[in-house]
């Protein structure tokens, strides 16, 4: 069976539910808050690291409020990863268990590696005042884990886009190679690429941080001033060094693609010009609203994210794959569903994430405004509705099912 | 068809269980925990009782620590696990129920952020928001539950999906409502034994009892109430899985369940009047009982459905078993009823194998024993299930015997997918099996 054949007998038979537009945008706009997440877990576990190797006192407070912030980042990773896996499984099913299966040894660790590395994390935090040496040695180890299955997952994206590769792999042994363990191809540079923001972004995120304590007089102005030089920098080099990785994993692309003419990736890299210019602009004349170069990050993670599912595409496009081509079994009922519940679960989120922004800004307690208290009440409301309308949706259906 | 991942001596069946065992504890406390938590809460501002709130927020320190490391990430485990391993199977349930495990999704956010937010504005916004952030949380965590069980009990019993293909259909299948409940009243019985133990790490000895006795009377009622709700679960099931039911399930399972939950009420019970076994051991060791328990008892749920994953849609070996005219898929077995063998629909047969000889009729027995046998066998002489055990069990002595088995399989052994595969695929396989016969 050459490639093409096996790829049409691996696709589901069942066809989804919902245009394959949908499920692309939602799978490239769930990854960039799911990579954004990881990016500031891996830069804020390293620098919780190396902060706490340096003597000055600013350096060791940082490094605490980093490795309390932690474990925030890991959960939300965990908890936008979710979406993306859900939604690659959907369009990209066959390349995507494929490579699952073959590297199924490293699946299984992955896992283990990701349950040890955030145990760790939670004992760094506990153990940071009491013996400063297991706290280094701790968060070195876990920035190792996270490194580890950061790999992991970048060699199953990888895998998966070449499909050319697969019986290779799954032959390499007689009769068959069943032992999930033939990790040998993946790419330096492409790995490094989704690497290097983790310290630009947490870079930003220090800047956001102290933008948003700037306005407590609880917090001490010399080490607001050094949160934000320390994120500056760190995003500036850190920036300068994502551009020359980027032109090294462009040189590892097949020319044939002509990946570089790409227009999301051209939009990517110029935002990204437009953002290492503001950060040296930061470090040479003073301020810039953080806000500013969030949206700016933010922009560049939207844009590169959409590059590389224009680069799967483009891999997958000479195996004769298009996402566009899946067998359609539209289902309205179950797609409003979800869109419905998204809708409602803005309202609720949003709640959720204000009332504690509010509070941080305030010393001591904050109390809500009359118009806060309802936007709760609502939020309640609104789940005790949904329940409502699915549990009557779902006895009707019951009696229907039973007859 | 997918290349195959195969754990030596435990197989991909087991990795997932383990998995999902590290899922059950964290998974079933956090669905219940905010409903104790809320109400202990909202008591301490009624009866202006301060000391209650230790317990609340060393209850929910609990939660995010253990319930959002382990609960979480064994939650994404056991999906990477099944996508190397039974990639068939959780395709099929992603490509009905995508929107199901999004519209999840969403009520997961919903409670990851209610719990950091919950925890950290603790004395940090006033009382009334935050018992409305402890109360969103409660919910969104148990709705959770209100939809993945939709999906759990579509993989017992499939309703009219099956005819029409309808997402609804297959959610809110018969199944549904004594499944919802019976998980609903018995996740009441984990948070009690949760917050007994916490109890311990309460210094103020009043609240640490009125816990305790608070605690015991939820789980005194959960399990009360769990045994004729199990009752109606158990009737609610297809009958296909009641003759299963009766077929594998054997007492020891059965005493494996019940016992530690009878145990579990016994503990609750003495709790109510007496203060001698809420220590922290007695506590702790309470939790490995429910927990051995719920293991058991889902172990059972799993054998329920065999020999499918889907029932009358996917065998537990990810082969497609019948034709689902309204999705418009062909099944495995019409492909290899037109005339074609199992190694010629795998798409990763080696080229070698395609051709069965003399020279490669073991190999090309063992191909076809990891694709159809190997999620449940282990095809080493030992390890999980192995086969070797079942040839010498069951006594073959050649080959012929070994494919009038394989005819019987799917008919006589209703537990086990059929054999799939032409007449000299079935030698080969019979011919492996053999091969497997009394060595050491």
């Amino acid at each position: 069976m050459d490639v093409t054949n096996i790829i049409k007998n691996l696709i589901d038979p069942m066809g989804i539910p919902s245009f394959p537009l949908v499920f692309q945008f939602l799978l490239v706009l769930t990854f960039v808050i799911h990579i954004l997440f990881v990016n500031l877990t891996v830069g804020s576990v390293f620098m919780s690291f190396f902060l706490s190797l340096k003597g000055n006192i600013y350096s060791k407070k940082l490094s605490t409020a980093l490795i309390k912030v932690t474990p925030f980042f890991i959960s939300m990773s965990i908890l936008f990863g979710v979406a993306p896996l859900l939604f690659v499984q959907v369009i990209y099913d066959a390349f995507f268990y494929t490579a699952s299966s073959l590297l199924g040894l490293y699946v299984i660790l992955f896992i283990f590696s990701m349950m040890l590395g955030y145990t760790l994390i939670y004992i760094s935090y506990f153990k940071k005042d009491k013996n400063e040496k297991l706290f280094k040695i701790l968060t070195f180890i876990s920035f190792t884990l996270f490194l580890f299955s950061g790999f992991v997952m970048h060699s199953i994206s990888f895998l998966s886009v070449i499909p050319e590769k697969w019986m290779e792999i799954f032959t390499s042994s007689e009769p068959v190679n069943t032992s999930g363990s033939q990790l040998k191809y993946f790419q330096i540079s492409r790995f490094l690429h989704f690497i290097i923001p983790s310290f630009i972004n947490l870079g930003i995120f220090l800047m956001l941080y102290s933008e948003y304590y700037r306005e407590r007089e609880d917090m001490e102005k010399n080490y607001i001033e050094f949160v934000y030089k320390t994120g500056a920098k760190l995003s500036f080099y850190f920036i300068i060094l994502q551009i020359i990785v980027g032109l090294w994993f462009l040189f590892d692309i097949p020319i044939t693609f002509r990946f570089y003419l790409n227009p999301f990736l051209i939009v990517g890299k110029i935002l990204s010009l437009i953002l290492a210019f503001l950060l040296f602009k930061i470090l040479k004349e003073g301020k810039i609203k953080g806000e500013i170069i969030a949206l700016l990050a933010l922009l560049i993670l939207f844009f590169m994210s959409y590059s590389r599912e224009s680069l799967r595409a483009t891999y997958l496009s000479q195996f004769h794959y298009s996402i566009f081509d899946y067998k359609l079994n539209l289902d309205i009922g179950s797609t409003l569903l979800f869109l419905l519940t998204f809708i409602m679960g803005l309202i609720v989120i949003s709640f959720l994430i204000y009332i504690p922004y509010k509070a941080g800004k305030t010393k001591g307690l904050y109390t809500s405004t009359d118009k806060e208290l309802k936007w709760g009440k609502i939020a309640v409301s609104i789940m005790i509705i949904w329940l409502f309308v699915m549990v009557t949706l779902g006895i009707f259906i019951t009696f229907n099912n039973i007859s | 068809m997918y290349p195959i991942f195969y754990f030596p001596y435990l197989t991909s069946g087991w990795i997932i269980a383990i998995l999902a065992t590290l899922h059950i504890l964290p998974s079933h406390l956090v669905t219940s925990a905010m409903w104790f938590n809320v109400y202990i809460e909202w008591k301490a501002y009624k009866e202006k009782r301060e000391e209650l709130l230790e317990f609340v927020k060393k209850f929910t320190l609990l939660l995010l620590v253990f319930s959002y490391v382990f609960g979480s990430l064994s939650g994404v485990g056991i999906w990477f696990a099944t996508m190397a391993s039974s990639p068939r199977g959780i395709s099929s349930l992603i490509h009905n129920y995508v929107w199901g495990w999004a519209t999840e999704w969403v009520f997961f956010i919903i409670e990851v952020l209610g719990v950091f937010v919950y925890y950290y504005t603790f004395d940090k916004v006033d009382r009334r928001t935050h018992l409305i952030i402890g109360l969103i949380f409660a919910i969104g965590a148990w709705t959770t539950m209100v939809i993945i069980v939709g999906i759990l009990s579509f993989m017992i019993s499939t309703g009219k999906w099956i005819e029409n293909g309808s997402f609804f259909y297959g959610f809110f299948n018969r199944n549904y409502f004594p499944h919802l409940i019976l998980r609903t009243i018995f996740m009441f019985a984990v948070t009690a034994l949760y917050a007994t133990f916490i109890s311990n790490f309460v210094r103020n000895e009043i609240t640490k009892k009125e816990i305790i006795k608070k605690a015991s009377l939820f789980g005194t009622l959960s399990i009360v109430l769990f045994f004729p709700t199990l009752y109606v679960y158990l009737n609610s099931i297809p009958l296909q899985s009641k003759e299963i039911y009766n077929l594998l399930v054997t007492p020891g399972l059965k005493i494996g369940f019940i016992i530690p939950i009878l145990l579990v009420l016994i503990y609750f019970l003495l709790n109510l009047f007496t203060n001698f076994l809420t220590k922290l051991i007695p506590s702790l060791v309470m939790i490995i009982v429910i927990f051995f328990g719920i293991f058991v008892g889902e172990r059972i749920r799993e054998i329920l459905r065999k020999p499918y994953l889907i029932p009358d849609y996917v065998y537990s070996n990810g082969i497609i078993a019948k034709d689902h005219k309204a999705k418009g898929v062909i099944s495995d077995i019409t492909k290899v009823k037109n005339g074609n063998g199992i190694l010629e629909i795998f798409p990763f047969t080696p080229s070698e194998l395609k051709n069965i000889n003399e020279n490669n009729i073991l190999e090309a027995g063992k191909l076809v024993a990891l694709i159809e046998c190997s999620s449940c066998h282990s095809v080493e002489k030992a390890g999980v299930r192995p086969l070797k055990y079942y040839i010498d069990k069951m006594g073959f002595d050649s080959i012929e015997t070994a494919m009038e088995f394989l005819d019987l399989m799917g008919e006589n052994y209703i537990y086990m997918p059929p054999f799939l595969g032409n007449e000299m695929e079935k030698r080969a396989l019979a011919s492996f099996l053999i091969s497997l016969r009394g060595s050491k």
